[in-house]
């Protein structure tokens, strides 16, 4: 069984480092959560020195909340002659790892996780399963979500479930390479009927 | 050794009927349930869609849940399918159960009809992904690991891939994997803005086909490691046998001409079973009737396959495309094919294209399936296949 250590986790990239990571005309036409979770996913790549990881995996609690609230606005304006093909396309939970892996041209293993609060950590589990059992030697692991400005003013519009505005990326791999940070030992998922799921992610200072 | 991941239930709901039984019999007799749209509200009825025919209030009552809060359509189809699967398996009074489900839509049924008003207080959560799925396990006491995966139309099947690997790992003996997606006018719209809906029933790999019709539905497989389904004394229905899952990484719509991740993923999953390709009696493709998905998939077959190309059909002219869900719907179909020994045929497809695999189509082929291949593709180019085999 492989170890797996962490080597790069990355978040808050401050928006002055974007143009080194995304050209500004092929950011034109992307939404504001997809800008960030990529450029958050190309700068764990460039850390870590693993520009094609064999994996590409996103929890996210609530998918991508301004395009679908583009669209269900639309539909509620203009009822059902809407027409917002972009929107929609850039609505799906998936939006953000296909997105990453389109722009790197990455064929590796690609899913995505939406449930709730223990989204990345469903992510981080297949990953580490995955890395452990040697069906992949490095996996780039993300965790996005946004709060669109509906939300901030009305927090329980969908509801009880808090999301965080983040955009964090994890490098994960078998080999420790020259600064590993940690040592992914574990990570639990446990569900009880009546309360929030919750996770335990265990690593280990290197 | 004991080690294979096997199937030791199943339940789905769809356009066909509720449960396995009614499934199977509208496939023998090639009926589709691809009609004019009946439970969803909308105004679009130049859409023909795949659609259970039930209201959300006989769902509810069917499943005893009590009136008073709102429950998406997604739960409801979920419950119904997650019952079946588990009854037959015998797990209804069991705890410690994994269950992975897939959905995209989850309660945007509830959310859009609300909207612009918010979710009233004190209600419990039914917007997200995940609360459709908790609502799903916890219909049942029989859940300690939730899981919902989101890759679009091959989120199921990406949940199956998941339950194996979970299994496989040594994490759990018993996996329940499915996926569930009721329609919505949200994505109805979404497809109709993308200009992908056909006005007639869907005609895959037909060169005529103009469109794919939106369905809903759910189905669970129960996953289980095979020595503790050997221990159980439970009916074995089939083994899962390989599993694929590559990124076409083309583009957030469209399929690649060539195929390349449809490719990759069933490269890999045949890989995984060790079968060849001229083992492979049937594939389930996820032929959506879409002018590109059925021409890319067709291109990634005949690479695959060569001059060994075994029968393929699409069974979405008999469900519509039930996104999410579809992944699991279809292998419930496949296992239903080996059991009872049949293919199912296309109802709607007349004219070959010569950029496209030709599907069994009129009469179902009757002989002995020994593995067969199921795939389902999602937006984004998340691409999914698995291989399904006879336990023996």
């Amino acid at each position: 069984m492989n170890k797996v250590y962490v080597t790069a986790v990355v978040k808050d990239v401050p928006a002055e480092e974007y143009g080194h990571y995304l050209p500004p005309m092929k950011a034109r036409r992307m939404g504001k959560l997809q800008k960030r979770a990529l450029v958050t996913a190309l700068k764990a790549m460039e850390i870590s020195g693993i520009g094609e990881p064999d994996a590409i995996l996103n929890g996210t609690a609530m998918g991508c909340m301004e395009h679908t609230l583009q669209l269900l606005n639309g539909l509620h304006e203009e009822g059902e002659t809407v027409s917002m093909p972009t929107a929609f396309m850039q609505s799906t939970h998936n939006t953000v790892a296909s997105q990453i892996a389109i722009f790197t041209k990455n064929h590796g293993y690609n899913t995505t996780y939406s449930h709730r609060s223990v989204s990345f950590e469903l992510a981080l589990q297949d990953a580490l399963l995955r890395l452990r059992a040697g069906r992949l030697r490095t996996a780039l692991v993300c965790a996005n979500d946004e709060l669109t400005e509906l939300q901030r003013q009305q927090p329980r519009f969908f509801g009880q479930l808090e999301v965080q505005d983040r955009s964090e990326a994890w490098m994960l791999s078998i080999e420790p390479g020259e600064h590993p940070l940690y040592e992914l030992e574990n990570v639990k998922i446990i569900h009880e009927k009546g309360a929030e799921d919750r996770a335990e992610i265990q690593i280990k200072p290197l | 050794m004991q080690d294979r991941v096997v199937i030791t239930g199943m339940g789905v709901v769809s356009a066909l009927g509720m449960g396995v039984e009614a499934n199977l019999s509208a496939l023998l007799r090639g009926e589709s349930g691809v009609r004019t749209v009946r439970c969803l509200s909308t105004e679009h009825r130049e859409f023909p869609v795949g659609e259970l025919q039930m209201t959300d209030s006989e769902l509810r009552q069917l499943l005893k849940l009590p009136e008073g809060r709102l429950y998406s359509r997604t739960h409801l189809l979920g419950a119904l399918a997650l019952r079946e699967a588990l009854s037959q398996s015998n797990l209804l009074d069991s705890k410690g159960l994994a269950l992975i489900s897939g959905t995209t839509v989850g309660g945007m049924d509830i959310t859009e009809g609300l909207f612009p008003n918010p979710l009233p207080e004190g209600t419990p959560d039914v917007h997200d992904c995940g609360a459709s799925t908790n609502d799903i396990a916890d219909t049942f006491g029989c859940f300690d690991y939730t899981s919902t995966v989101s890759t679009a139309c091959s989120s199921a099947m990406n949940a199956l891939i998941m339950g194996k690997l979970l299994i496989e790992s040594g994490e759990r003996d018993i996996v329940v994997a499915g996926g569930a997606e009721a329609l919505s006018k949200f994505h109805l719209n979404g497809f109709k803005s993308l200009m992908i809906l056909d006005q007639e029933r869907c005609r895959p790999f037909d060169k005529t086909r103009a469109g794919l019709n939106l369905g809903e539905g759910a189905a669970y497989l129960v996953l289980e490691r095979e020595r503790s389904a050997v221990k159980r004394g439970a009916e074995i229905l089939g083994v899962l046998s390989g599993t694929g899952n590559s990124c076409d990484a083309y583009h957030q719509t469209a399929s690649s001409e060539d195929g390349e991740g449809a490719y990759l993923a069933m490269k890999q999953a045949l890989e995984e079973s060790g079968w060849q390709p001229s083992d492979i009696d049937y594939v389930n493709a996820h032929g959506t009737g879409t002018p590109n998905n059925d021409a890319s998939e067709s291109a990634a077959l005949r690479r695959l396959f060569g001059d060994t190309l075994p029968p393929v059909s699409s069974t979405k002219s008999y469900t519509g495309h039930t996104t999410s869900a579809s992944g699991s719907i279809e292998a419930v179909f496949c296992l239903l094919a080996m059991q009872h020994g049949f293919l199912p045929a296309q109802t709607e497809f007349q004219t070959p294209d010569e950029q496209c695999i030709t599907p069994v189509s009129r009469v179902c082929m009757r002989g002995d399936y020994r593995h067969v291949m199921c795939n389902a593709f999602g937006f984004g180019g998340n691409d999914s296949s698995i291989i399904l085999s006879r336990y023996e």
